[in-house]
């Protein structure tokens, strides 16, 4: 499926997408890729797919820390020579 | 001319930090407790691997433990916390035999045309997350985010992992806002072209 609008405004929203995404475009930015998106299906899946990579980077869950080197640091900083 | 003085930042670290700077030396080890997970999740995310991670956490802690008098609360404690991890990444990379710095361009992210432009969504964008980000995935993800160039990996972690705003992370960085969202925005370019090869 192909779009007949101009294909340079893609190219200028593009690159605030992710403003976009982080709520920090200004207004009128906002409103062009608000108007943009209803009409260009290619640049609706340029937009999803990289919210959810943002969601992804935020959803990595964490790993614990080794119990081994938590009790190593604690006797690291303990013998540090100067207390805070 | 007197600068006038910024105002302070109270957050929930502020009473703990101010006994220490006190005099209560000894519970140093409760801001270890408070910290060590989150700094060696970081840098699992930042190092290329575990032992380094864990060489960022020792490091960090020890310059908070020389610095922590000269801390004046204009930021909070926690993004003080990662200034000096982030120096520490800076000065870890210098002693090391990491590639040099490379710029990622817009370019490189930009779709040729239309034509090579899925219209339809991709299930692993469509699905909700949980469904889709099992434990091999996160794992490619991170993989992917360390083979960002250390510029972009650096804001990309602080913004979309650690959570920081776009101000915050300026701030721990030393660069500007702008700079901050121009490096976040190619560097999620980069990490979702690698999601892609990873779904095809």
């Amino acid at each position: 499926m192909t779009t007949d609008h101009d294909h340079e405004a893609c190219r200028a929203l593009f690159e605030k997408l992710s403003e976009y995404i982080d709520g920090e475009t200004d207004e009128v930015t906002c409103a062009a890729i608000k108007a943009h998106m209803k009409a260009c299906p290619c640049c609706i899946t340029c937009l999803e797919t990289l919210k959810r990579t943002v969601g992804f980077c935020e959803g990595v869950p964490e790993e614990p820390m080794p119990k081994e080197f938590s009790r190593k640091l604690r006797e690291t900083l303990r013998h540090l020579p100067v207390s805070p | 001319m007197a600068t006038k003085p910024r105002n302070k930042v109270i957050d929930n670290d502020t009473p703990l930090i101010i006994a220490i700077q006190g005099g209560q030396g000894a519970r140093f080890e409760e801001l270890v407790t408070r910290y060590e997970g989150k700094l060696y999740n970081f840098g699992l995310r930042i190092c290329k691997d575990p032992s380094d991670a864990e060489d960022l956490v020792q490091e960090t802690f020890i310059g908070i433990f020389r610095y922590i008098q000269d801390f004046r609360q204009e930021t909070k404690f926690k993004n003080w916390m990662y200034r000096i991890a982030t120096s520490v990444c800076h000065r870890m990379r210098r002693r090391s035999k990491y590639a040099p710095e490379r710029e990622l361009s817009l370019d490189e992210f930009l779709p040729g045309d239309h034509a090579e432009i899925d219209t339809e969504l991709p299930d692993w964008a469509a699905m909700p997350i949980h469904q889709v980000l099992n434990h091999e995935l996160g794992e490619h993800l991170k993989a992917s985010v360390k083979e960002l160039p250390p510029q972009y990996r650096l804001v990309l972690v602080l913004r979309d992992m650690e959570g920081f705003s776009t101000e915050e992370t300026a701030n721990i960085l030393g660069i500007t806002a702008t700079n901050v969202k121009v490096r976040l925005h190619r560097a999620r370019l980069f990490v979702r072209e690698e999601l892609k090869g990873y779904f095809s």
